[in-house]
């Protein structure tokens, strides 16, 4: 009843016409998202960069310094630096002078 | 042109031979109607195929470069970076570009001026509206401020003038404000480098390759702040118009810290002209007085003419100069002193005795060698010419104790690095993992090991002049200098060069304050006792400082080496 020929025409066509339309959409709606992932990578980048910034003043010595102030915090005391050892000898030495100190005043008590 | 086909229709019935002809004709039209209608399907089939093609090598084209293809555009102008941060040892930020506007004009757009200029004087009281009057008059394009932040932009924003622009623009941020003023430098509105590290490697922090790699300094933020903060303490304690730092690391001459006093804060652009303001570690030209000292007594053991326990005796009271100067010692010392005993006590006349000993000749070319009277090598383009050096009369006597010479701090206390380091010439850098390939030798291992030694007793020994940087734990030695500035004689230097820990020194610390007073308030504790400061020298208050210093930075320093660990951290058992 129809022709043969244009049966095949118009399937070729309407295939190639879906399978065609399939694909543009398919690469429009990849390149929209890649397009939003970039804009939200490039803007959590830049959140990423501020919040650094931020964090690096902060946490930077000198302003450490000015919140532990208006804290107040009294009861936290500080270490003796000088009381860290940089060699065991020199711990060591100390420990042996503490002692014979020690000895001394025993002596004597 | 329908009677005429009807007209050939009948025609061709009436012709036999003509319908012949026509039934081949019809043939001959199917055989071409079928050729046209493949073709047109080939055609058809080539146009779909070609177009999934194009798309399939878009697909392709998106997946491999994407980068390229979609960071290119507004958006990527919006928010990438055009110079690359700076950030210290530890990788903390010391400089980053943040984004941000100037805020302009186009009085072409405004319809009301009057209004205008009513809104701008309401909301910004600050901005000068006469000179926005008049550019507005010209009626050209113009900015009304540079570097607006968040908060004034969304206040310009809600006037609701269409005139008002905002131009993107990147601004430089600097984290720590004053604390590296004197290394990091500045940038201009164009984002070229106009002082210090900014400018001496603009082209570098401006590579688009490497934008986001940071330039790693050999800074350290935590020291910094603990030598600045001591520092200024000490120019408020003894009344100084400025002081300078310096640490290096003595083994390979990377500056964990650099400091100048005044500083100011590098976030405001100000034209500052004042002389005080200048780097002083890398600029500032002095005679370092008795620092020298240290110089001459190398040599002196280098070539082998003195021990370490040699005896120089009777050495007088005074000494005159082949062009009849004086050369006294500020104090009264023992008549026969060792070597080692010249160094501790800081004996001028001690140590002229041993640079006449060592000669001018070899003098000179210890000089040569160390570079010190040249300019400065360090990746500053703010670096001090020290003065020529004229050999006339008189000039090794007083180049020996170290006056009638000038030279940079970073100099002098990058040769005391070299010194007691086991005498391995180093160059001071401001940029981690330089490579540093030479090999230079300025003295023997032997010597640098008696150094060590003779400085560790300066400090340590009751006749040394710098027992207030005694800190427990730390070994420290060092050698104390007190000078006139080159050619003010009421301008005054103290300086104290330290070294720690003296038993195998890894940093070298130089600690100078300039115009030092006695603080009649101060209460030192000396050798077991209270005291208040006898004379202002430099064992006085640059000792003292220095002391201060090392006693804060030492465990931060100290953490960061495989000794420490490897003694005091241990893992728990249980």
């Amino acid at each position: 009843m129809f022709n043969k020929k244009i049966v095949l025409f118009t399937s070729v066509f309407v295939i190639c016409l879906i399978v065609t339309s399939f694909i543009k959409n398919k690469t429009r709606m990849i390149e929209k998202k890649i397009y939003n992932l970039n804009v939200k990578i490039l803007s959590n980048k830049k959140k990423i960069n501020q919040a650094q910034l931020d964090f690096h003043y902060i946490t930077s010595p000198a302003e450490i310094e000015k919140r532990l102030s208006t804290l107040g915090l009294d009861t936290y005391q500080p270490i003796k630096h000088s009381k860290i050892f940089f060699n065991i000898s020199d711990l060591n030495k100390l420990q042996k002078k503490i002692s014979n100190i020690d000895n001394l005043n025993e002596k004597k008590n | 042109m329908k009677k005429k086909i009807k007209k050939n229709k009948s025609l061709n019935q009436k012709s036999f031979f003509f319908e012949d002809y026509l039934e081949t004709n019809k043939k001959n039209k199917k055989f071409r109607s079928s050729n046209n209608f493949q073709d047109r399907i080939y055609i058809l089939f080539f146009f779909f195929l070609s177009l999934i093609l194009i798309f399939s090598i878009k697909i392709t084209h998106i997946s491999i470069n994407k980068k390229i293809v979609y960071n290119s555009g507004k958006e990527k102008i919006k928010f990438s970076l055009t110079r690359r941060d700076i950030v210290d040892r530890n990788g903390v930020i010391i400089s980053r570009n943040i984004n941000t506007f100037h805020a302009a004009v186009d009085p072409k757009q405004i319809k009301d001026k009057k209004k205008f200029l009513i809104k701008l004087r309401l909301n910004f009281p600050n901005y000068s509206i006469n000179e926005i009057e008049k550019k507005l008059k010209r009626n050209k394009y113009f900015r009304i401020k540079k570097r607006i932040d968040q908060k004034e932009k969304n206040k310009l924003w809600s006037l609701g003038e269409k005139a008002i622009k905002f131009e993107p623009f990147q601004a430089r941020m600097y984290t720590h404000g004053n604390l590296f003023s004197h290394i990091v430098g500045q940038v201009d509105y164009d984002n070229f480098g106009v002082s210090g590290i900014e400018k001496y490697f603009d082209r570098e922090l401006k590579n688009k390759k490497q934008l986001y790699k940071p330039l790693k300094l050999t800074l350290d933020s935590n020291i910094q702040f603990i030598i600045n903060k001591e520092l200024s303490s000490a120019v408020k304690t003894f009344d100084a118009t400025g002081g300078g730092a310096l640490l290096i690391d003595a083994n390979n001459g990377d500056i964990v810290s650099l400091v100048s006093l005044p500083n100011f804060n590098i976030n405001q652009r100000v034209n500052i002209k004042d002389k005080k303001y200048i780097n002083k570690i890398t600029k500032g030209v002095y005679e370092l007085g008795s620092i020298f000292k240290t110089f001459t007594t190398a040599l002196a053991l280098e070539h082998k003419l003195v021990n370490t326990n040699t005896i120089i005796e009777n050495i007088p009271r005074e000494i005159q100069c082949s062009n009849g100067k004086k050369i006294t010692d500020m104090k009264e010392h023992p008549k026969d002193l060792s070597v080692e005993d010249i160094l501790v006590r800081s004996s001028n006349v001690g140590t002229v005795i041993l640079a006449k000993k060592v000669g001018e000749e070899k003098y000179k070319k210890f000089i040569e060698k160390t570079k010190l009277t040249k300019n400065p090598e360090i990746e500053l383009e703010e670096v001090g010419v020290p003065h020529q050096l004229k050999w006339n009369k008189c000039k090794l006597e007083t180049i020996s104790f170290g006056h009638g010479i000038t030279t940079t701090p970073l100099q002098a206390t990058s040769l005391y690095a070299s010194m007691i380091n086991g005498g391995k010439l180093i160059t001071p850098s401001l940029v981690l993992d330089r490579k540093n390939s030479s090999t230079d030798k300025i003295i023997s291992k032997k010597t640098s090991y008696q150094l060590r030694d003779i400085l560790r007793k300066v400090v340590s020994s009751k006749s040394g002049t710098a027992s207030l940087a005694n800190i427990n734990g730390y070994y420290v030695g060092g050698k104390t200098g007190t000078a006139e500035s080159y050619g003010n004689k009421k301008s005054r230097i103290n300086t104290f060069i330290s070294i720690f820990p003296a038993n195998k020194p890894n940093y070298v610390l130089f600690v100078m304050l300039e115009n030092p007073k006695i603080n009649k308030n101060l209460i030192y504790s000396y050798r077991g006792t209270k005291t208040k400061a006898p004379y202002n020298t430099s064992g006085w208050n640059s000792v003292y400082v220095a002391g201060k210093i090392i006693e804060k930075i030492g465990p931060i320093l100290a953490i960061n080496t495989e000794e420490f660990n490897n003694y005091y951290v241990v893992e728990k058992s249980n």
